[in-house]
């Protein structure tokens, strides 16, 4: 990654994080965005259309697709579509439930990665958080994509419940050619309410930051660079790349720096109906994150590895910017270090 | 020495997947397997829309004489280095111009 071309600005973000809908079939107990019913004022199709030409026009390369459960939306694959015909790529999240031989059919397609979420590697353990019956869908969905060729990674957020599965997890994405993803587990949506039943100790990230420097095949989205190790250097982002590299947009079409910070206080515009290159380029709260800087952590000697971490568990766990996060690698050791005196 | 300033009367293109889009540092592109991203420090030396395939090398060679008065030689160095630098990435192609 070239931080300096970075903080040069772009022109656009690389990806755009959408999160189509909130309707979802499932309520997992740590949902980012406490879905279940389709809200009023989500995009319609059309005005999805004209995003997805809007994001085109302004060369975003990629839409990371979220929800909710965007298979619920009639129009998906359609709409995914269209994406694919303006050459987009389309990174889609999904809870696997929806998708059969038909669907996976459909998806077959270059320019379509899929990632299915697993919260534990078995029956017991992943619908425990995600709900009865979860697993076995999803295995199933497994098996359809397989058979279509399509690349697949099973993402699972890093919980207290997960943690002790990440082997076997590794060893059931294996099995089906797929990659594993854990993904960090952050205070919003429902995750606000389970944060402190599910997050895990400083002492768990410590493990868990020993064992992602041991696997270096399991892919982070970038989740962890506020604990990645020097093994893990080459392997992605080096800082936040909210306002920088990439944004959200809401199913109600509403723009902020990322999906885990929803709130109003962050919210930057709206599409369609404003333009979008220019909430990139003029919204203040975009400014304000460019140029966010974390003093605490600047003579950290990990600063170069982190930058300060993630804003978003900054902000959620302490209500305010510009701090450090909680639960970066150096905070844990000197969690855990002064836990050993006390003992 | 024209075999060290590689087809000059060639034209470059994108590889499958790939993607490019100009930027103030220069260019930035994108690979969809991975995905990765690459930037790539060229300033404005060339636009995006060269990777079209409808100019050559030759041709931008000229308009880069004329346009900032640079010499051949200094023109045919930099954007040789230039391609490549894209080439070894897997970024672009050479496609000969018969």
């Amino acid at each position: 990654m070239n931080n300096r071309c970075v903080e040069e600005g772009l022109s656009a973000p690389v990806n755009v994080t959408w999160e189509m809908t909130y309707a979802c079939n499932l309520s997992c107990i740590h949902c980012l965005s406490d879905s279940g019913l389709k809200k009023p004022g989500e995009l319609t199709t059309d005005q999805c259309l004209r995003v997805i030409d809007e994001m085109a026009r302004n060369k975003v390369f990629q839409f990371n697709i979220g929800g909710g459960e965007p298979f619920m939306r009639p129009d998906f694959l359609d709409l995914m579509d269209h994406a694919h015909e303006k050459g987009m790529v389309t990174c889609i999240s999904t809870n696997g439930t929806l998708i059969d031989d038909d669907v996976a059919r459909r998806l077959n397609h270059p320019l379509v990665y899929i990632q299915v979420s697993l919260d534990g590697a078995t029956d017991r353990s992943n619908d425990a958080i995600r709900g009865k019956g979860s697993f076995r869908k999803v295995i199933n969905a497994l098996e359809c994509l397989k058979q279509e060729n399509i690349e697949v990674s099973i993402n699972t957020v890093l919980t207290r419940r997960s943690i002790s599965e990440l082997d076997k997890l590794a060893d059931l994405a294996a099995s089906f050619g797929a990659k594993l993803r854990v993904s960090r587990f952050r205070p919003s949506g429902r995750g606000k309410k389970s944060w402190s039943e599910l997050n895990v100790s400083h002492e768990q990230m410590l493990d868990f930051s020993h064992w992602l420097g041991e696997h270096l095949k399991v892919s982070t989205g970038d989740s962890f660079f506020s604990v990645s190790t020097e093994e893990r250097r080459s392997l992605g982002l080096n800082m936040c790349g909210a306002c920088k590299l990439t944004c959200c947009l809401s199913p109600q079409g509403d723009v902020y720096p990322c999906a885990f910070l929803q709130e109003k206080e962050f919210y930057a515009g709206k599409l369609p109906q404003e333009s979008f290159a220019d909430i990139w380029r003029n919204a203040s709260v975009f400014h304000s994150f460019r140029e966010l800087e974390i003093k605490s952590c600047e003579s950290c000697h990990r600063f170069d590895l982190c930058h300060g971490g993630c804003p978003a568990i900054a902000y959620h766990t302490q209500r305010k910017l510009g701090v450090a996060d909680p639960e970066c690698l150096e905070n844990c050791v000197r969690v855990k270090m002064s836990a050993a005196v006390n003992a | 020495m024209e075999k060290a300033i590689m087809g000059i009367t060639a034209r470059y293109l994108l590889c499958e997947g790939v993607q490019v889009r100009s930027e103030s540092f220069g260019l930035l592109f994108y690979h969809y397997a991975g995905p990765k991203i690459y930037f790539v420090r060229s300033n404005d030396l060339v636009d995006e829309s060269f990777f079209s395939g409808k100019q050559t090398l030759s041709d931008l060679i000229d308009a880069l004489r004329q346009t900032r008065g640079w010499s051949e030689k200094l023109a045919k160095r930099q954007l040789s280095t230039l391609m490549r630098l894209l080439k070894s990435r897997g970024l672009v192609y050479e496609q000969p111009v018969c």
